[in-house]
């Protein structure tokens, strides 16, 4: 909104000035933006171009006239910008509701499912009439389920949880853990790593060796990786060019 | 002596976890240890700090705290439950949820009525002790932000809690805050981090001392609230406090390592008026120290370095003897490989799952002291990956590779493997015998047609192996009361005896044609660390947490003659000063007389039919045997054949080609994959 609203008011002082001048003031000099410098210059231009003649005589009546077209003018582009703005904000809204709609399966999609899963059901009645025992699986299976998710349905609709196993209790857990590990280990802890500490006892020791990466073979790999891929490309420049 | 194809293991990535918290029983001599991953072990300070028991980890049993109440084990950690854990059968007993959110302390009163937990949500609890489990009683004023320490007066009418920024006293008969001591942020860029207080402790002078992680040990009025002296001992965090028993030392551990020990001294001599005064600092560990405790003559420490470290303070106790050497305990103090002889296979026991490897094989022929080319790869067979949450608590291999199982706290699985031309199978036993469901220990017959499983109220279940049959055949019984469970067990290659191993040093000894028990030992003092019987002489062969080795002859129920000479004579010094355990004896089938020990540093061929070392002899010669001349080298060779070659093994047995199997875990395998350690300047670096 507030945009327009700047354009808006830039639009009118323009306009007052243009009165003004139109009114054939002597002094149009007022410097408050470039577009009044421009239309304030060719003004002056033409005064002096015509510096002898006499002023030409407009009438009050005209004057009032073009003032009001004028504004009438402006009203009108901004009542028209106002729409267009409208449109746009519209056809965002019908966008959206598409793209929506694009994300949920057509129409068709969900009758099809919806039969497919109505299907099942009477198969599985019918199966309950022949197979007593695979019914019995079934209700087995279901419970199972009931009771892995630690919830019972009461009468109505009220579901009693334990909190055991919930989130809450998981969710909490971790937090007290990355509360330690960020005041053990986070920024502005000054750790450094193993290795170079190895190397600083190394270096400090009675017997000087050579350092823990170059020793273990599966220390650093990736930096050995990259230090081959260096060596070859330096042996290969330094023959390209004998 | 003989020389061995060594095949020089290095590819089980053991990888002990992290030490979080601890406590000790001064009463019973016992150290609990809580791990990451949520095992507990307990170690017997009185039995040259030997592990006792382990009770296995579960992957979202976070321990932050644990506590003694006479001989009951507490713990809490950030599950939000308090556990209580059951010593004989090593597992859980119930676990109560403290319903406060993530649980970050817990601590006793000296009554042992009330047991205080400091929870996520700012509540102090209470709970009731009783005789059968714990009862909520009441919750404290709560506050805002997370209770991290508890300390209660030894007086039980005042408890401290750290908080973040500050400290609150409670009344505890009330329950209402009295004091609130604000606690300085740190300096510098620190300023706008919240200084959390890791650590209080409530001295009966109304002293309140605590440890921040702005890196201070302060000291506190808790009469009238205020500051009376703070030590800046680190730029890092202080993690965690002791105080000694009688109340004169405090020990702070850091995030750099070190162990600072602060000591209540009189300004002047002969004056009253005490002040905490800094005294010594301990560098025992590389890492961040998270779990401290103070026993009457050492400083125990453990952190994420996954070490124990005991330190003797030196003015407790006599200098030059056992006591006053510093402790370092590394590994578990019971094996984590089963080795397949027949089959040549390795089975490494992980907390979640189980790895199982073919052995390297070469052709190749030569010299002692040649590395042999390797013709085969060693071949990773299988990896068993455990379902649920608990963690492994004991695995094994059957001697001709065909099965493998292994336990957790609630069951049993066991799974038949075949193994064909490069191609395995594998197929679980779906249906064991109930008696099977909670088991401490596991081992196989030598043919592979029985398996063992110690179980509760000290009784071993025997159930025969057939074509993906597990049938239950008998439960073994001591006669004796004991229920403390069993440890170790060994079958004779015979398939004659079975002999169990309790953790109060018992040995029974079961007849397995007539399945009934043979005989007792003598119970020694020490606990057994490692039993085996003899193939040949059906001997029994134990060691102990305190060095000691024995020989028991089954068929006449004694002591051999080469173990009461080895008792007249005694055992060399430096055997003794040893300070890792025996873990494993095997025995070689082609020398009768040959027994193969080995601890963490060495592993130690035993010549029975060489004499004994003196104790002015020198007992590692094997480099000095190898110079002098041959007639020369036979007067001067002794029992003790000990190779310190291979360093911080975990295994070492001798497969059926004679060939001998080492499994070493170089510690900077380990290191390097620890967390990061703090960046630390030094001079010249």
């Amino acid at each position: 909104m507030k945009p327009r609203e700047r354009s808006h008011v830039d639009d009118f002082t323009t306009l007052g000035i243009m009165v003004k001048s139109k009114r054939g003031t002597t002094t149009a000099s007022s410097k408050k933006s470039a577009d009044t410098e421009k239309t304030s210059e060719t003004l002056c231009q033409g005064l002096e171009s015509s510096d002898d003649d006499a002023p030409e005589e407009v009438t009050f009546g005209d004057s009032k006239n073009e003032a009001l077209r004028s504004l009438k003018l402006a009203l009108d582009s901004a009542k028209r910008e106002k729409e267009l703005l409208k449109e746009k904000r519209r056809k965002r809204q019908e966008l959206f509701q598409e793209q929506k709609k694009r994300k949920l399966l057509p129409a068709e999609v969900l009758e099809e499912i919806e039969s497919a899963s109505l299907k099942k059901v009477k198969e599985s009645s019918a199966a309950e009439e022949d197979e007593a025992e695979e019914t019995k699986s079934l209700m087995k299976r279901r419970e199972k389920k009931r009771a892995e998710k630690h919830t019972r349905n009461l009468e109505g609709n009220y579901t009693v949880t334990t909190m055991k196993g919930g989130a809450a209790v998981s969710f909490q857990q971790k937090s007290a853990e990355d509360f330690l590990q960020s005041r053990l280990y986070g920024p502005g802890r000054l750790r450094t790593t193993n290795n170079q500490m190895l190397s600083l006892q190394n270096k400090r020791g009675s017997q000087k060796s050579a350092a823990v990466q170059f020793v273990k073979k599966d220390w650093a790999l990736q930096q050995k990786a990259k230090a081959e891929k260096l060596k070859k490309r330096w042996i290969h420049k330094l023959q390209v060019p004998s | 002596m003989g020389e061995f194809v060594v095949h020089r293991v290095r590819f089980f990535d053991y990888m002990p976890s992290a030490i979080r918290a601890m406590a000790f029983n001064g009463s019973m001599q016992r150290l609990a240890v809580a791990r990451g991953d949520g095992a507990v072990e307990i170690f017997n300070f009185a039995d040259n700090y030997f592990q006792e028991k382990v009770i296995p980890g579960r992957s979202d049993r976070a321990i932050e705290a644990l506590c003694w109440v006479r001989g009951r084990l507490f713990s809490a950690g950030l599950s939000g439950e308090i556990i209580e854990y059951d010593l004989e059968k090593l597992r859980p007993r119930y676990s109560v949820e403290a319903y406060g959110g993530p649980i970050w302390t817990i601590s006793c009163n000296s009554q042992e009525t009330l047991l205080g937990v400091g929870c996520e949500d700012g509540t102090v609890k209470m709970f009731e002790i009783l005789e059968e489990g714990i009862q909520f009683q009441r919750n404290l004023d709560r506050q805002k932000g997370r209770i991290i320490s508890l300390s209660w007066h030894p007086s039980g009418a005042q408890i401290a809690a750290g908080m973040i920024d500050m400290i609150r006293i409670f009344d505890a008969e009330t329950g209402h805050a009295t004091h609130r001591l604000l606690v300085e942020r740190g300096l510098g860029t620190t300023r706008n981090t919240e200084v959390v207080v890791w650590s209080v402790a409530f001295l009966s002078n109304d002293t309140v001392i605590s440890g921040d992680s702005a890196g201070k040990v302060q000291i506190w009025d808790a009469v009238t609230g205020t500051l009376i002296r703070s030590h800046l001992i680190t730029k890092w965090d202080v993690l965690g406090l002791s105080v000694s028993q009688d109340e004169s030392s405090v020990i702070a551990g850091t995030s750099e390592g070190t162990v600072v020990q602060f000591q209540a001294l009189a300004s002047t001599m002969g004056q009253e008026n005490n002040q905490w005064v800094r005294t010594r600092t301990f560098k025992n560990h590389t890492h961040d120290v998270r779990a401290l405790v103070h026993t009457d003559t050492a400083v125990v420490s453990g952190g994420m370095d996954t070490q124990l470290v005991v330190r003797p303070l030196l003015d407790k106790v006599e200098k030059n003897t056992k006591e006053s050497a510093l402790r370092k305990i590394l590994f578990p103090h019971k094996s984590l490989v089963c080795c397949a002889k027949k089959a040549g296979l390795l089975l490494f026991q992980f907390p979640d799952h189980l790895e199982l490897w073919r052995l390297g094989e070469s052709s190749a022929k030569g010299q002692a002291g040649d590395r042999l080319p390797v013709m085969k790869n060693p071949e990773k067979l299988l990896q068993l990956q455990n379902k649920g949450e608990d963690h492994i608590c004991c695995s094994a291999v059957s001697p001709c590779g065909s099965w493998v199982a292994f336990s957790t706290v609630s069951s049993v699985r066991l799974y038949k493997l075949q193994l064909s031309n490069g191609n395995i199978s594998i197929k679980k036993v779906s249906k064991l015998p109930k008696e099977l469901h909670s088991v401490h220990q596991l081992c196989f017959s030598s043919d592979s047609s029985r398996l063992f499983a110690s179980s509760a109220q000290a009784s071993v279940v025997v159930a025969s192996l057939d074509q993906l049959q597990c049938k239950h055949l008998h439960t073994l019984k001591p006669k004796s009361g004991s229920s403390q469970p069993i440890h170790l067990l060994s079958a004779s290659e015979n398939g004659n005896w079975l002999a169990a191993a309790h953790t109060d040093g018992q040995i029974h000894v079961f007849n397995l044609h007539k399945l009934k028990l043979h005989c007792t030992l003598p119970v020694y003092s020490s606990c057994p660390t490692a039993i085996a019987i003899h193939p040949t002489t059906g001997h029994l062969l134990s060691a102990h947490a305190d060095q000691q080795i024995f020989e028991f002859s089954l068929k006449l129920k004694e002591y051999t003659a080469w173990s009461r000479s080895l008792q007249r004579e005694g055992l060399h010094p430096l055997w003794l000063q040893r300070d890792t355990p025996i873990t494993h004896i095997a025995f070689n089938r082609n020398k009768p007389a040959h027994v193969f020990l080995h601890d963490a540093f060495m592993f130690c061929i035993i010549d029975q039919s060489l004499p004994l070392p003196q104790a002015r002899k020198k007992l590692y010669n094997q480099m000095d045997l190898k110079t002098i001349s041959p007639q020369k080298r036979i007067q001067e060779s002794h029992a003790f054949k000990i190779c310190k070659m291979f360093q911080h093994l975990l295994s070492v047995d001798l497969l059926d080609d004679s060939s001998l199997v080492v499994v070493e875990r170089p510690l900077a395998d380990i290191v390097s994959q620890l967390p990061p350690p703090v960046r630390q300047k030094k001079f010249a670096t």
